[in-house]
């Protein structure tokens, strides 16, 4: 189905294209022309022809024609034969008014079909001035006085003008610079190899193809002037102020009217060179608004963005491509590659640039197309800031900034693959990575609470306060110590005074024993016994009764360097009061523990404690 | 006295919004404002104007705020940070090599704290020496005394380093020694008056020691050079 629709298609193609080249039909005359001058109008038609009707001629005077002729042409190239046939029909016609009209369109019959020409626009130019007013000084003095060097011979002008499309505007806007021949009363031939450029220091220079030089005629100061245009170039300017272009210089080769002409075998005309001076010109640049974007990079024209990206969801080692299309007119060529600020884990690559300009006479446009390639090589989620293109827009008189949007990418981890050697990128991980240092920056602001209550600078070396942080204390360490020596002091003094009275005491709690004796209360009487003896002891060891026992009495006596006899004889005491304090015992038992417990404490007494 | 602290605290804040909207030069005069109010500032305040004026690139005053700051509170890491940062700016590369290294260790060991700080560190070992004194004087027991006796001797010890770093710290403050330059460039001549020989060129946020004023003139030391410069180039901290 496919197929056959595709063949049909051809086959109406093929056909249109025929029918195509088959007839056409075209009007042709000059653009300008002068008033009074006749000129002529030609229709011309690729095929034997009826008759044709012309456009009714209500601007220009009919004077002559139509003028039929044919041609007929064959060629037999590489095997195709090729006819041409040609028929025209030429009018010639006569300006009266000045202005710019319009000439209808002619149609012809071929065949049996009805083909309608192109109209033509046609300037109609006032005549020369200089052709009534025979003198050539006052023109003269009026060309130099316009700013152009002119040569004039006879009835001849031939001079260059400078011609910048903008004087005033800003730096790397663009201008179109053209140098225009003007020419009337002779013939040119072209140009020698002395012609000099100006070298346009200060400017981006951007020369245009140069085509064939074409001249049409242009009234300039009262006359009617073959005009070319020989050179032409663009030019940015680098720098704002008053930037000048120098006079550049070409060296015409023109024929001129053999005046001198003696016989009809002299050449008609002589050929002469004659410098032609292309005046200077001073171009202001005016310097970019202040308020430059901070990536603004020197664009100036208009621009606008596409872009797109490849893929957003992929797997680690995958290649992501954005891919920016920036088109528009202005100073392309100057145009810096925004930067894409790829995220931490990606590894770029060099962007891949592809421009597509068109020169013209007004400037440069076109596109470029920037592909940012990069290549994931960890997993995550990674977000790509937008690339931002800043440029002065030349009519808004405004900077503009495009923006394309955040990408949000998620790279998944990839399949590790042990037999492909995957590996590679796994052993990568065990390599630890410091922490990469993007930048340095000061820590920022505390934002917290203030403290107010702080003690900062309160507390000053050598102040009151200060002073009195360490008298204090130590005032009162000195009190307590004078407290806790005089308390320890009386303590000793106590002692003292039990040790001194020690036997005192031990006699008066004897004398009470010997009463219980008399009285025969056993056991009050060996209670008095006990006490006298551990009293005693306590007083003259200078340890508090509660601290002594049986058990500690030996080691302390021991300690104190008491015989053993007298150690055994004390605990025997000790021992004895306390078992026959409950246990049934007779009178002479009791005198005899009296008389011992009070030979005792003689023997005790004695002894240095 | 309420009222002021809520004000000041409200200006606090206000400031650092202006800070944080990139006002800088709003927020340096609303900090300024709060430190004339202010008896005894916070050691933050003059961190954050610090950081004011340097995103204003004033590195000399930068330098200064965030010497002060240091003054107050010695041990705040970003405003070491911070202040590392901005000498690493600044032009002179001033290299003092007469000082021996352990004069170098004291002078920083000193500089760990605030002299508030040492003051309270040597009280509170002095309580403690104190107390281990008593307990020595007044125990029997010899194990205990022991013990005390050598406790007593590390806080008598580190109560006279205390008190020795905050009285150098408050000698420090009170002659207030250290400068910074706040002029661009700032010759320094051999006698204090206009005609004198130029000595050797200082920068802006160059830190110098005054050792001796006369009239508007100062003469300064800077790592291994004296000269004189006259009082309104620099700034004392």
């Amino acid at each position: 189905m496919k197929r056959i629709l595709i063949s049909i298609f051809l086959l109406i193609s093929a056909i249109g294209v025929m029918a195509d080249e088959n007839i056409t039909f075209q009007a042709s005359a000059p653009k300008q022309v002068v008033q009074g001058q006749p000129f002529q109008v030609t229709y011309i038609v690729n095929h034997r022809a009826g008759d044709i009707t012309p456009p009714e001629f209500v601007d220009f005077e009919y004077l002559a024609g139509p003028y039929t002729s044919t041609s007929q042409s064959s060629t037999f190239v590489n095997g195709q034969f090729t006819s041409t046939y040609q028929q025209q029909y030429t009018y010639t016609l006569r300006p009266d008014k000045q202005g710019t009209f319009t000439l209808g369109a002619a149609t012809i019959k071929v065949g049996s079909k009805q083909y309608t020409s192109n109209g033509l626009r046609i300037t109609v130019l006032p005549p020369d001035e200089s052709v009534q007013a025979s003198g050539n000084s006052n023109k003269k003095s009026n060309a130099s006085s316009a700013g152009k060097t002119s040569a004039t011979t006879g009835n001849g002008d031939i001079f260059i003008r400078t011609i910048a499309s903008k004087t005033t505007l800003h730096e790397q806007e663009v201008l179109t610079l053209s140098y225009k021949l003007y020419v009337t009363g002779m013939d040119i031939r072209g140009f020698t190899e002395k012609t000099q450029i100006p070298e346009f220091t200060g400017f981006l220079k951007q020369e245009l193809d140069q085509k064939d030089i074409q001249f049409e005629l242009e009234h300039y100061n009262n006359r009617n002037y073959q005009v070319a245009t020989i050179y032409q170039t663009l030019l940015y300017p680098q720098h704002a102020g008053d930037i000048e272009i120098e006079s550049g210089s070409f060296e015409a080769i023109i024929l001129l009217p053999n005046t001198h002409r003696r016989s009809f075998f002299d050449d008609a005309y002589i050929q002469a060179t004659k410098m032609l001076k292309a005046p200077g010109i001073t171009i202001h640049a005016k310097s970019l608004p202040a308020g430059k974007p901070a990536d603004f990079s020197g664009a100036v024209g208009r621009f606008s963005m596409t872009q797109s990206i490849s893929e957003t969801e992929l797997t680690t080692n995958d290649a992501v491509t954005i891919k920016l299309d920036l088109s528009g007119a202005g100073n392309m060529k100057l145009i810096k590659t925004p930067a894409v600020d790829w995220p931490e884990g990606f590894e770029p690559y060099d962007p891949k640039v592809t421009n597509n300009f068109q020169t013209s006479s007004s400037g440069v446009s076109g596109s470029k197309s920037i592909e940012y390639l990069a290549i994931a090589r960890n997993s995550g989620d990674y977000t790509i800031p937008s690339i931002t293109f800043s440029y002065y827009d030349t009519q808004e008189s405004q900077y503009k900034t495009l923006q394309t949007p955040e990408y949000t990418l998620h790279v998944k981890k990839g399949v590790g693959d042990a037999s492909t050697g995957n590996q590679g990128t796994m052993a990568n991980y065990t390599q630890k990575e410091d922490i990469k240092e993007l930048g340095t920056d000061i820590r920022y602001i505390y934002t917290g609470d203030l403290r107010h209550t702080n003690t900062n600078g309160r507390l000053k070396f050598n102040s009151l306060l200060f002073h009195l942080l360490f008298l204090i204390p130590l005032a009162i360490a000195i009190a307590i110590f004078i407290i806790f020596r005089k308390r320890i002091k009386e303590n000793a003094d106590q002692t003292k005074v039990r040790y001194r009275k020690a036997n005192k005491v031990a006699q008066r709690r004897l004398k009470a024993a010997s009463r219980m004796l008399q009285a025969n209360d056993k056991e009050h009487f060996y209670e008095e016994i006990e006490k006298a003896s551990f009293t005693y002891l306590s007083d003259r060891l200078s340890i508090p009764t509660a601290d002594l026992s049986k058990d500690n009495i030996a080691d302390i006596l021991r300690h104190k360097g008491i015989d053993d006899n007298l150690i055994h004889d004390v605990l025997d005491v000790l021992s004895t009061a306390e078992f026959a304090r409950y246990a049934p015992s007779s009178d002479h038992q009791m005198q005899e523990m009296f008389n011992t417990t009070t030979q005792l404490i003689n023997n005790l007494e004695n002894q240095k404690l | 006295m309420k009222l002021l602290l809520i004000i000041l605290s409200s200006l606090f804040a206000d400031a650092n919004a202006q800070y944080a909207a990139g006002n800088y030069a709003e927020a340096v005069s609303l900090y300024e404002q709060q430190l004339e109010l202010e008896q005894t500032p916070a050691a933050e305040i003059y961190y954050n104007l610090g950081n004011a004026y340097f995103k204003q690139e004033e590195l000399a005053q930068a330098i200064l705020c965030y010497e002060r700051c240091l003054r107050l509170a010695p041990s705040m890491r970003d405003a070491k940070h911070n202040l590392a940062f901005a000498q690493s700016r600044i032009q002179d590369n001033i290299q003092d090599t007469n000082t021996f290294f352990i004069r170098n260790w004291l002078i920083s060991f000193r500089n760990l704290m605030s002299e508030s700080e040492w003051i309270v560190l040597s009280v509170v070992c002095f309580f403690l020496l104190l107390a281990m004194a008593l307990l020595f004087a007044l125990s029997r027991e010899p194990h205990l005394r022991k013990t005390s006796f050598y406790i007593a001797l590390v806080a008598l010890i580190v109560t006279f380093i205390g008190v020795i770093n905050a009285g150098r710290l408050h000698h420090r403050d009170s002659i207030r020694e250290e400068a910074i330059i706040t002029q661009g460039v700032v010759n320094a001549k051999s006698s204090p008056d206009r005609s004198g020989t130029d000595l050797f060129t200082i920068h802006e946020g160059t830190k110098v020691n005054i050792k001796e004023e006369l009239g508007e003139w100062c003469r300064i030391t800077v790592g291994n050079y004296v000269g004189w410069i006259k009082l309104s180039n620099l700034e004392r901290i």
